[in-house]
């Protein structure tokens, strides 16, 4: 690969590697996730503080609409949890995805995992 | 294309079409400075450098979580969303003919505000149904409220696992959680052989897709053909799984749209409501109210903390007096604990953030060494509230990494060679 013959970002790689770029780059990058994590906790505070002090209620099971749906008499769901009708609407199967992804690798391709 | 909240959106509201071959994340190339970024946040190797010019693209649908990690922390604002269903969801709800229903998660109320100009995290649950009334749904219903309906049944299935541990026909324990999207797929591609480990629980949408056109439809008296149900969360994921073959058990589509909380505020926007002089709103009635287990499923740790809140009462026959199980909340990394439960035992959880994490505890139970009974896993690290569908950091957009890179790259573009 000849320098008069890249473009530009091909020539900012080049040089990266000669001039400690990468390395640059990849502490760069560590350090702007941690300053993202920071910003993540903010986030996270937040919702364990509207938990505590803004829900009246804190457990499901407490809910009185989750009660009016499991009711054992009246509710939706009166076969409580796990029943059939939950089985039906709200449980479901899963599919294995792992063809296309092995093909991928078979093909060359390097994936992380 | 079109810009929302500092993300490019490609105009695609797909319908019938197979999710696995769409890009709900790609590169633009013309925007792409090289720089590695989304290469070094993303679990699975899916978007690479694809040439000499170190331009990166999302190689394969296949290998891609649509997890959304590398939209947010690119600096150059590089990558764009590839499905977008704003216009449908304003169409229908300009069609009297058509009862739209909005189902926003938890973590959405807490990125929302920032759109707003709030400060990071700041709740705005009461001011979001507001909104959501303002833009014409017809039934402000909340995902908060499948949420606990998710607890009864992921925590039924898992003290069912753990009472009939080792008898014939029972599931095995650990049993994983399935709240996630971005997780799975991860475990539907990259780990096939775990899928009896993970709950048959759909997530807290999936269930309220359902219930929306079924339970929700009878309590109202609203024929569900004439139901369009808006999903609304913090993540690109969600878009794939509202669109997966299989979530149509209520007789239509359960979801019949996605967007994320950018796209929501966009909405809000564009409509010209002043989301800040809104007065708080409860949602509606029957699919609305929630708890503060609901809400923490919004955070790394808390679909386990709102679970174990169950599992304890129920197992040990007594009241939980405080709900807060602290030691399982997980900001970074994998948080494992050891939870007492009066006349039962030790129940053994972990909680792992981030793909790469989640593979780890996923080669441990693959080796028979696992000691748990119930591992948490989000895709996202952190949590929902980093989701690939939030507000942008203000720090990534304007971060000291980007500055420093365009600082190095403009030395080399001054000693550049004239071609
Ligand atoms: S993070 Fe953005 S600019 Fe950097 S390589 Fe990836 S797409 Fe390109
Ligand atoms: S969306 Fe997630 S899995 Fe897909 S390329 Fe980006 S970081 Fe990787």
């Amino acid at each position: 690969m000849s320098i008069g013959k890249i473009n530009r970002r091909g020539f900012i790689k080049a040089c990266g590697v000669m001039a400690g770029y990468a390395v640059l780059t990849a502490n760069m990058t560590k350090e702007a996730v941690a300053a993202a994590m920071e910003f993540v906790g903010l986030r996270q505070a937040q919702v364990y503080h509207a938990d505590a002090k803004i829900y009246k209620i804190r457990k499901s099971q407490d809910n009185p609409m989750i009660k009016k749906l499991y009711d054992k008499k009246h509710g939706f769901l009166h076969e409580g949890p796990c029943g059939h009708m939950s089985h039906r609407l709200l449980h479901t199967d899963y599919t294995d995805r792992s063809a296309r992804v092995s093909a991928l690798k078979e093909n060359g391709f390097k994936l992380k995992i | 294309m079109r810009k929302i909240e500092d993300v490019m959106y490609q105009t695609n509201a797909p319908d019938g079409v197979n999710p696995d071959n769409v890009f709900f994340v790609q590169v633009d190339a013309t925007k792409c400075e090289a720089c590695g970024t989304c290469e070094e946040v993303c679990a699975t190797g899916a978007i690479q450098s694809i040439n000499e010019d170190g331009i990166h693209q999302v190689v394969d649908t296949s290998a891609c979580m649509n997890c959304g990690q590398c939209l947010v922390n690119c600096p150059y604002g590089a990558i764009y969303e590839g499905v977008s269903f704003v216009d449908e969801v304003f169409e229908k709800l300009r069609d009297p003919d058509t009862v739209v229903v909005s189902m926003p998660a938890p973590a959405v109320r807490y990125g929302l505000g920032e759109c707003f100009g709030k400060p990071t995290g700041t709740y705005v649950g009461p001011q979001m149904h507001a909104a959501l009334r303002q833009l014409g749904f017809d039934y402000i219903w909340d995902n908060e409220f499948s949420a606990d309906v998710t607890i009864m049944e992921e925590g039924t299935e898992l003290i069912n696992r753990v009472k009939n541990a080792g008898k014939k026909g029972t599931l095995p324990l650990p049993q994983f959680t399935s709240c996630c999207p971005g997780w799975m797929k991860f475990v539907e591609t990259f780990h096939p052989e775990l899928l009896p480990h993970v709950s048959t629980c759909k997530s807290p949408i999936g269930m309220l897709g359902s219930l929306a056109k079924t339970y929700g439809a009878h309590e109202t008296g609203t024929p569900a053909k004439k139901m369009y149900t808006v999903s609304i969360m913090p993540c690109i994921a969600k878009k794939y799984e509202g669109m997966r073959e299989e979530m149509a058990d209520s007789g239509y589509r359960d979801i019949d749209a996605t967007i994320n909380t950018r796209e929501l505020a966009y909405m809000i926007k564009k409509a010209g409501i002043n989301f800040n002089s809104l007065k708080g709103e409860d949602p509606d009635p029957v699919l609305g109210e929630s708890t503060g287990a609901a809400t923490i499923f919004g955070t790394s740790g808390g679909v386990m903390e709102a679970a174990l809140r169950l599992a304890y009462e129920v197992l040990s026959g007594k009241k939980l007096d405080n709900p807060d199980i602290k030691v399982v909340r997980t900001h970074e990394g994998i948080n494992s604990a050891d939870v007492k439960v009066p006349g039962f035992g030790t129940v053994k959880v972990a909680v792992a953030s981030g793909l790469a994490n989640a593979n780890k505890l996923c080669e441990e139970v693959k080796s028979g060494k696992s000691p748990y009974h119930f591992i948490e896993i989000m895709a996202c690290p952190g949590g929902c509230v980093n989701g690939g569908g939030q507000p942008l950091d203000p720090d990534v957009l304007a971060s000291l990494f980007k500055s420093t890179v365009a600082r190095i790259n403009r030395r080399f573009r001054a000693r550049r060679p004239q071609a």
